[in-house]
């Protein structure tokens, strides 16, 4: 199982004897996201990071579209992180895309879950009939097409660099300056059309562990009324409204994120 | 040092002297600061006027806001991310929204100011018009995609063509291409629907060659839809067909099955070499092909297939074209030469067939051999329709054959081809059976059963057409492992009966022929000859066995009322009904000749005086005599007749009669010569027709020379015994002549 732990860089801090909490990040960067957060609960709890296939530090090789088509192919690999590490009663925190994910490594794994965290969730992102998912689809095709754009410049600028030559070169390093948040860009696409273009709303039903719904202010990826929608229908879930505004609180307010979530295990 | 108002290091250094707050206003690039949730707090004027706006209007606006949804994704999941952990971002590249609603593409540099603790304060960003740029890496982008998407297709195009080239069965092809149809669409299916050979008819049919990931109810529903304007669809090219409205208000049997399958819209591409129309090859495409993704397109929107699939469409049509022309060329070449050698068999076989019995058991069991899994052949006889032989390939379904056999077609009016070809007096070829064909020409529930049992899928019928008339027909039916009946198949039939006519038209009018000849023959020669007190005798008359060669050999008793006894035998010229009849003729005169006890020469004189009067047609050899039963006086007269055998003591000879002209000959000059003497009691004659020693040499004086030996080695002078033996030893099983034998032993 140490190819799985190595495939997805995953780092185990904290206090090994403490309630394991397992945080995925979302579309557009890598475990580094968690830096401000992760810190608080490792005092607690025992606090698992990775980076999904194709993000961070993960191992590109093990990229494989059939799997990756589809937010099933990430969930698994969840489930086989917390198999590999033999955890137990697991709380999984899902940024974005991944609280989706981690809804479906709930239906593959029931047994090793015990509370779900959803930070921004959004089922569906393209609008359909009566259902608001913030997006329509022209705005998603703009939206990959701003993506190729970025992926473009980081490729020819940056693809030499992650190969790990031109140490002759010290001005080519200092190009490096989007360091975090690296990401193939081919393996980028096609996780933007998985995320972007993935219908869940129905598996938000199934979900049958605790679970928390935090939404930001003025998320322009998961809007209020799509917080609404999965608080009404993940039953019994709780639903916490953050002052944070944009996408990614545990960044932007990462102590009303992590208060939010101490909440929440408290209660 | 300070120079005047027009020199320009003066204007130089004024403007060098200017004040910040115009060179951060104006400064040839846009710059603004926000709080942390990207609140603008000042902009300069410069970004103000690219984006058409005032930076009083931006103050208070989030920047994020200001950018289109791709740029407002990119800036909360990545740039905010990167700020926060690395205080900086460099060449962003973001879509600025202006007042107008245009686009302008820019770069974006931006620090995080923080505090003492590292909160952040503001964000610093710096923007740089990037049309140029942009429209430069996008150009790039596209340049990159095409030509990776045209190095992909030329490789599809090499692909298909070294694949085509290897490919040298229609099967082959056929699969060929829809494989790297579907792969050069990424569709969801593909299908290679061929316009099927069959008798010409209006409408073609249509078949599926080769499919893979399309429903076979969306494949029969394009084959229904297609019929009836084929050629149109054909004509028309590449053409794309997809899941709306319209079709499904027009087509909505297709448009269900689409639906069914997952199939969003179809491709047509035309097959065809040179101007001929082949088929078409189906593509399916699927919702992006993205697994259970949501399709990017607009629910019914049109899937645009572009110029550059459509040509290496077209060019994949043509290439399967010719494919299939070329394989279908090696195909027919190669059938032409199995075909040529089985009807070679055919006719060899057929030739050596004894009698029509015997033929038809020899057509059936070479017809299952080679070219059906079931042959029945029904021969046309007085009383109807005779099912003569139904055979299959496998021993072991056999059984299910003779079932068939029984089945006797039912009338005249039934709708079987075998009976319609009967009626028709032409080939009745059914490509396709299927269940509803079955069910009208079968008979009864077990018929049906039996067809089903079979897997019976093809049939053809092909009747046997002599001047005019349907002498019989020959069924030949395909299994579905063997496939359908092609069009070289009913060729190869139509031969096969065409052989099997002649076979029979032959052996009708031989075997009627014979019947008749035989049945005339007899009817002419006495049953058997009368009792004659003094003699003991023995006829034979032994019809030839080879064919219709029926012979005018005679013999006849007639006792005379001065107690002697008148004999004949004699032998007409010719081996024919013709030979029969003038032998029945000549008996007849002969008898009424004997009215006046005229002298065996004077017989002769009398026939040959009178043979143009009676108007007999051939000529004849006969013996003529009359005997003594109880003095044993015999004369004998010839008309070019061989002479016949004494049996005397043990010993033989031929009596030395002299033979006059042949009956129905030029008259001689002189009259008819006679043989006179005794026939010692117990003393036999043999008398015969060359039948008996021509039947086992050639050479008539060996076969004289022979008899005599066979004569004196029989042993026996009881005209029976005589008569067994001497045909036992001088004849065979086939005699190619027929023989009278007329054996008498004196025992007075």
């Amino acid at each position: 199982m140490g190819s799985v732990l190595t495939r997805n860089c995953v780092t185990v801090s904290g206090v090994p004897s403490g309630r394991p909490m397992v945080f995925a990040h979302g579309f557009g960067c890598d475990q580094a996201m968690w830096r401000f957060v992760a810190p608080d609960f490792e005092v607690d709890h025992r606090v698992v990071l990775f980076d999904h296939v194709g993000a961070g530090r993960s191992d590109l090789s093990a990229y494989d579209p059939g799997k990756y088509g589809s937010l099933r192919g990430y969930a698994s690999d969840i489930v086989e992180i917390c198999r590999a590490l033999d955890l137990r009663d697991v709380v999984l925190v899902g940024h974005s895309v991944s609280a989706m994910i981690g809804v479906l490594a709930l239906q593959e794994a029931p047994e090793l879950f015990g509370a779900l965290v959803m930070v921004g969730p959004n089922p569906r992102y393209v609008n359909d009939g009566d259902y608001v998912g913030g997006f329509s689809r022209a705005d998603i095709a703009g939206l990959l097409d701003a993506l190729d754009s970025n992926h473009l410049g980081w490729s020819t600028q940056m693809a030499p660099v992650i190969m790990g030559n031109h140490p002759e070169n010290p001005e080519l390093a200092e190009e490096l300056t989007n360091s975090f948040c690296r990401t193939d860009p081919d393996i980028a696409r096609q996780f933007a059309r998985v995320t972007f273009l993935s219908d869940n709303r129905a598996d938000l039903a199934a979900v049958a562990v605790p679970t928390l719904v935090m939404q930001c202010s003025e998320d322009v990826i998961a809007p209020d009324v799509v917080g609404r929608y999965v608080h009404a229908n993940v039953p019994g879930s709780t639903f916490t409204q953050l002052k944070a505004v944009g996408h990614v609180p545990h960044l932007s307010a990462p102590e009303e994120t992590t208060a939010a979530i101490r909440a929440f295990l408290a209660g | 040092m300070t120079g005047a108002p027009g020199d320009p290091r003066t204007q130089l250094g004024r403007l060098l002297e200017d004040d910040p707050a115009d060179l951060y206003e104006n400064a040839p690039m846009g710059y603004l600061s926000a709080l942390p949730d990207g609140r603008i707090v000042k902009v300069n004027r410069t970004f103000g006027a690219w984006t058409g706006r005032s930076s009083e209007e931006m103050l208070g606006v989030r920047f994020q806001d200001l950018l289109t949804i791709g740029g407002r994704v990119f800036h909360e999941t990545h740039v905010l991310p990167l700020l926060r952990m690395q205080g900086a971002v460099r060449e962003i590249a973001l879509d600025v929204v202006r007042v107008d609603g245009s686009v302008l593409p820019c770069l974006m540099n931006a620090v995080e100011v923080r505090d003492d603790e590292g909160t952040p304060l503001l964000l610093r960003a710096t923007l740089f018009e990037a049309t140029a740029r942009r429209r430069y890496e996008r150009e790039l982008l596209s340049a990159q995609r095409a030509a990776e998407e045209s190095e992909a297709r030329s490789r599809t195009v090499q692909r298909v063509v070294s694949d085509l080239a290897a490919a040298t069965t229609v099967a082959d092809v056929a699969a060929v291409v829809v494989e790297r149809g579907r792969e050069a669409l990424g569709a969801r299916g593909a299908a290679l629907v061929l316009v099927e050979e069959g008798p010409t008819e209006d409408v073609p049919r249509l078949h599926t060659e080769h499919a893979a990931g399309l429903p076979e109810v969306l494949l029969h529903e394009l084959r229904e839809a297609a019929l009836g304007q084929l050629a149109l669809e054909l004509a028309q090219g590449v053409r794309t067909v997809t899941l709306d409205d319209r079709l499904r208000a027009e087509r909505p049997e297709i448009a269900g099955a689409m639906a069914d399958g997952g199939v969003a819209s179809l491709v047509l591409v035309p097959v065809a070499a040179d101007s001929r129309r082949l088929g078409v090859l189906v593509l399916g495409l699927g919702d992006i092909g993205q697994g259970d993704l949501i399709s990017l397109d607009e629910p019914g929107a049109v899937h645009v297939t572009g110029p550059a699939d459509v040509e290496l469409l077209w060019t994949l049509g043509r290439q399967a074209g010719q494919a299939l022309e070329r394989a279908r060329l090696y195909e027919e070449t190669a059938r032409q030469a199995e075909r040529s050698a089985f009807l070679l068999e055919a006719a060899r076989l057929l030739a050596s067939a004894a009698d029509v019995a015997e033929t038809v058991e020899r057509l059936a069991t070479l017809a299952v051999a080679r070219l059906a899994d079931l042959c029945a052949i029904d021969l046309a006889t007085e009383h109807g329709v005779d099912r003569a032989v139904v055979r299959h390939r496998d021993p072991a379904l056999q059984v299910f054959a003779d079932e068939l056999r029984q089945r006797q077609l039912a009338q005249r009016r039934s709708p079987h081809p075998a009976q319609q070809a009967l009626n028709k007096r032409q080939t009745v070829w059914l490509p396709v059976l299927d269940e509803e064909l079955l069910r009208q020409i079968t008979v009864d529930d077990r018929h049906l059963e039996i067809t089903r049992e079979l897997q019976l899928v093809s049939m053809i019928s092909v009747p046997f057409v002599v001047e005019g008339r349907a002498l019989g027909v020959i069924t030949l039916v395909a299994d579905a492992a063997r496939g359908r009946f092609t069009a070289a198949d009913v060729e190869v039939a139509e031969q096969l009966g065409l052989q099997m006519a002649l076979v029979l038209a032959k052996a009708q009018r031989y075997e009627l022929d014979v019947h008749t000849s035989h049945a005339l023959q007899a009817n002419l020669l006495p049953p058997h000859p009368p009792e004659v007190a003094g003699l003991r005798m023995a006829v034979r008359y032994l019809a030839a066995t080879h064919g219709v060669e029926v012979g005018g050999d005679f013999y006849d008793v007639v006792p005379l009322s001065d107690q002697q006894v008148a004999l004949a035998v004699g032998d007409v010229v010719g081996h024919d009904i013709t030979a029969a009849a003038t032998m029945g003729q000549l008996t007849s005169v002969y008898r009424a000749l004997l009215v006046d006890r005229p002298a065996p020469s004077a017989m002769i004189d009398r026939l040959q005086a009178s043979w143009s009067l009676l108007g007999l047609q051939r000529m004849a050899t006969a013996l003529f005599a009359t005997l003594d039963p109880a003095t044993g006086q015999l004369r004998i007269a010839s008309a070019g007749h061989l002479a016949p055998l004494l049996l005397t003591g043990g010993s033989a000879e031929f009596l030395p009669v002299t033979p006059s002209r042949m009956l129905g000959a030029p008259p001689a000059p002189a009259p008819a010569l006679e043989w006179a003497g005794v026939l010692p009691a117990g003393a036999t004659l043999v008398l015969f027709t060359d039948g008996l020693v021509e039947s086992r040499s050639a050479d008539i004086d060996e076969g004289l020379a022979h008899l005599l030996a066979a004569v004196e080695a029989a042993g026996t002078t009881d005209p029976d015994e005589l008569c067994d033996r001497l045909l036992a030893v001088m004849t065979g099983t086939h005699r190619a002549d027929d023989i009278a034998l007329l054996v008498l032993t004196r025992t007075g």
